[in-house]
């Protein structure tokens, strides 16, 4: 009907576009599809979404949404004495096959903070040290001190309250904190092990900061706060921290002062292991380090500013160590007086140059130096043994964790007479025969009943 | 045929639909419609046939069938080989350093002594106090020095849950323990070959007694075992004349002769001769091999409702104080006003309505002082009860010991399953009156039990 309007020619030339038309949509259709499947069209998704999507959606029963754990479960022999599983109507009676998501439930909401203030650890306090001092006047059966030159320490440390990814990782949590008991227990310190987030905005690295300042005001009676990051060991059990060399300070970190204050070095200082003394200083530094810390841009912005500032600080967001280094060296003369940055002795040992020394040090040395002949601390830094992955081989790190661990557990039970078979052993074998006489007998290095940790005659 | 020759080039260079436009240009002003129009529509099928294939082509091309074959993945392949090598090395028993020995079990007729006999451990003990008054048998407020020992195997768990469910309840213990003065040992170590299992706890009590002359009473914890009140106190004046504290009905142990009337999970021993006396007597029936079936088969005869397996130290126990009444009993204070050990099963569901009714410090039913997970063995692979039913509530009774912890500072869990807390009370700029009111430590101090308040 048209060609009477237009005449046949026009006809032709309408269907012919019609028919040009047609052939590009068609290509463009096949371009978007070749690109979207070669370079991905972002938002509106790729083909492996596509499909991953259809999958998800046929197989719902099976848990897709679990986030991918690279490392799985090994499935271990059923033991011979019960090798018949009883598996009942209200579940199985098999730990292999279980999930602990089921039971972990996420209940509650996150604690909103106004953005538009900044960020603080709490109302601001400004008389610690008088309030403090009136506190222990009125409790005398709580001194800060429980010896002549020995503050009440309290060792902090903490791991997250869900398993670990790593199948080995709670185990190695379990290891490290029996060795800070065993530590804790000859010293008579405190041990707190925390597994509560305080603060779900400073969360990671920064988690310590809100739980150091709400003990620091809730233990009064505590003189010093230790804290400890879990992958750190003791490794020598004698020894005994020089208390009376740190009278006058507030803060003791390992590190050293040209590191810190000219090189302005990242590593110049580490805060994996630290004393902090319960004062007013102490809570305003944590004040002053805590606006860093914040999730997310705050953290992320930090992050920038010390890479900047800092020597040799790879770019990644802001981390508490990093942040104490630049607020010591740009107010060094504020801060300076009261910190003390140890290196005479290993109150954090990195673990690298140390571990492959451990036999070398038994022939030649003797516990109770705490330094570079035989170290306090061996801190396994960088190995994330609860996390997925580490900056090392996970075979190096495991295995090197297990001989530090042997290393200062042989000198717990030499106390016993024995001690492990090798420093790769779990084993252990008698070194001194049993006797008659048991209170005659000494402990080679006198940890059994050692001067640090002899009672005053009034004392708690 | 005529239309065969003209359309025969453009089914020949037809694989590009621009040459069908073309070749229709060419032929477009002859042809009758209907053979157009057939041609037309063969042409259009040619192409939608043509575009599918392509597209098909396409698709398989970039999402294909092989989908680890991109390099990130095949890494991470690598990764999961690598570290589970790792990982079952690590759990496994076998020691390329240990040569092997020929070890073998004691025959029935060896006796097993736990170490030289000691018969003067009183008198010794009592002038080795008065030689080192810096290491007296007491702790502040006169309570008597009290050393908790616990335990776990030092290899891996079965399974990565019982590690951690061993993190939880040594963290447990630690908390409880900051708040009464109590040292804890945890042994990591098979110190005797042939006491091992269950065991294993008497030769390291003997040993941690004879090295520590300081310590007063030995309290023995098992690894699953859980403090649930963090107020109660044990009341050790009301154990001047006894030397063994143990949870247990009476009736059943009398009368019934049962297996399960006293329970090992966690108990006191004073550190003194008797003790020795009691250990060097218990003892023998625990070395592995032939002596213990032996044994598991005579006290499975004499109990009641014991099951055949080997001897356990608790049976094993129940056995001796029965049949050589006269010589323990007097000193053996069985304990049954509050939960020195409270089996989970009745307790768990309970603690949401205690918590409505009651609050911490009675330590019986009211409060269970210890919740006591028997049967759920988190460390191995099997459990005698389903899995979920006792994960969930060793989460919930730890959640429900953490909220009395962590009260004092003002948190608690959102809920008795949340590893997640609430804040209960806000920050202050006076922390120390919270401190007077919520540290558990200093109620027991001055006397007033919490209860009073």
């Amino acid at each position: 009907m048209l060609e009477r309007f237009m005449g046949p020619r026009r006809m032709y030339q309408i269907r012919r576009l019609v028919r040009h038309g047609k052939l590009t949509a068609l290509c463009l259709v096949m371009t978007i599809v070749v690109l979207r499947g070669t370079i991905g069209a972002g938002k509106f998704g790729t083909p492996e979404q596509d499909f991953d999507n259809l999958r998800v959606h046929f197989y719902a029963s099976r848990n897709h949404h679990r986030p991918n754990r690279v490392l799985e479960e090994v499935r271990s022999e059923s033991s011979s004495e019960e090798s018949v599983a009883l598996t009942s109507e209200a579940g199985s009676n098999s730990y292999g096959t279980f999930d602990i998501s089921k039971i972990l439930v996420d209940e509650g909401e996150e604690e909103k903070r106004d953005p538009s203030k900044p960020y603080t650890l709490g109302p601001k306090i400004s008389e610690w040290d008088e309030q403090r001092a009136g506190w222990l006047r009125k409790n005398p059966d709580f001194p800060s001190f429980i010896g002549p030159n020995k503050p009440r320490v309290l060792l902090v440390t903490g791991s997250s309250p869900k398993p670990c990814e790593n199948p080995v990782g709670d185990h190695y949590l379990l290891k490290a904190i029996k060795n800070k008991i065993d530590y804790c227990r000859l010293h008579g310190i405190e041990v707190f092990y925390n597994m509560a987030l305080l603060d779900a905005e400073m969360a990671g690295f920064w988690a310590k900061l809100p739980l150091i300042r709400k003990l620091l005001l809730s233990h009064p009676e505590v003189e010093f706060l230790w804290w400890m990051d879990s992958d750190a060991m003791f490794t020598d059990m004698a020894f005994e921290l020089p208390w009376e060399r740190y009278k006058d300070v507030n803060l003791v970190m390992h590190g050293w002062n040209e590191m810190v204050y000219n090189q302005k070095n990242w590593i110049g200082l580490n805060t994996g292991s630290f004393l902090l003394r319960n004062t007013q200083w102490a809570l305003d530094l944590l004040d002053t380090l805590a606006p860093m810390g914040p999730k997310g841009k705050i953290r992320e912005e930090a992050g920038k500013l010390l890479t900047r500032e800092l020597k040799d600080r790879p770019v990644f967001e802001a981390d508490d160590q990093s942040a104490m280094v630049y607020i010591l060296a740009t107010q060094r003369d504020k801060w300076g007086d009261k910190v003390y940055l140890e290196s005479e002795y290993y109150l954090h040992g990195y673990w690298g140059i140390l571990v492959d020394r451990y036999e070398e040090m038994i022939e030649n040395y003797h516990p109770g130096l705490g330094d570079h002949r035989w170290p306090l601390v061996t801190h396994f830094v960088g190995c994330k043994p609860c996390g997925k992955f580490g900056d090392y081989p996970v075979e190096r790190c495991l295995k090197q964790m297990d001989r530090a661990f042997n290393f200062g557990d042989n000198q717990i039970l030499q106390m016993y007479g024995f001690s492990h078979k090798s420093l790769a052993s779990r084993k252990v074998k008698r070194v001194r025969n049993e006797t008659g006489n048991p209170l005659e007998v000494k402990d080679e290095l006198g940890l059994l009943h050692p001067a640090f940790k002899a009672a005053r005659a009034s004392s708690s | 045929m005529g239309l065969d020759s003209n359309f025969s080039p453009q089914k020949r260079t037809s694989s590009l639909p621009t040459t069908v436009a073309k070749g229709r240009h060419s032929s477009g002003r002859g042809g009758p419609p209907r053979g157009r129009q057939i041609q037309k529509t063969f042409n259009n099928i040619k192409i939608t046939i043509l575009c599918g294939f392509v597209t098909i082509l396409v698709l398989r091309g970039t999402i294909g069938v092989n989908l680890s074959s991109s390099e990130s993945d095949a890494v991470n392949q690598n990764l999961i080989e690598e570290t589970n090598r790792i990982l079952a090395e690590i759990r496994s028993d076998s020691d390329p350093t240990d040569p092997a020995q020929p070890e073998r079990d004691l025959f029935l007729n060896e006796t097993y002594a736990l170490g030289p006999r000691i018969s003067s451990w009183d008198s010794d003990r009592k002038i080795w106090l008065e030689n080192n008054p810096e290491f007296p048998n007491f702790v502040s407020r006169n309570r008597p020095r009290v050393l908790l020992l616990s335990g776990s195997p030092p290899n891996p768990c079965d399974n990565a849950i019982g590690d951690h469910y061993l993190l939880k309840a040594i963290k447990n213990k630690i908390d409880y323990c900051r708040l009464h003065g109590i040292e804890i040992v945890y042994n990591m170590a098979h110190l005797d070959r042939e006491l091992a299992g269950y065991w294993a706890k008497l030769p390291m009590i003997r040993r941690l007694m004879l090295s520590h002359p300081e310590v007063e009473w030995i309290w023995w914890m098992d690894s699953d075992a859980l403090f649930t009140d963090m107020v109660f106190e044990i009341p050790f004046e009301k154990y001047k004349e006894y030397n063994m504290v143990i949870h247990g009905y009476p009736d059943l142990f009398y009368d019934q002769k049962s297996w399960i009337a006293l329970n090992t999970g966690s108990f006191l021993l004073r550190n003194c001769q008797w003790t020795l006396d009691l250990l060097d007597t218990w003892a023998p029936m625990g070395p592995k091999g032939p002596i213990r079936e032996e044994a598991g088969k005579v006290v499975t005869k004499f109990l009641n409702g014991r099951p055949d397996f080997e001897a356990d130290d608790q049976s094993a126990l129940i056995y001796l104080l029965l049949t050589q009444k006269e010589k323990w009993m007097d000193k053996v204070h069985i304990e049954n006003s509050y939960y020195l050990h409270g089996f989970w099963t009745g307790l768990v569901d309970t603690y949401e309505d205690l918590m409505a009714k009651y609050q911490p410090g009675y330590g019986d039913q009211r409060w269970p002082f210890v919740t006591h997970f028997v049967g759920c063995k988190p460390c191995g692979s099997y459990a005698d009860y389903p899995v979920e039913r006792c994960l969930r509530s060793m989460e919930r009774a730890f959640n429900f010991a953490d909220n009395q912890v962590l009260n004092l500072y003002g948190f608690g869990h959102r809920g008795l399953l949340s590893p997640k807390i609430k804040r209960k009370r806000n920050e202050t700029v006076s922390p120390l009156e919270y401190v007077d009111k919520f540290d558990i430590r200093r109620s027991s101090s001055d006397g007033t039990s919490r209860l009073s308040r």
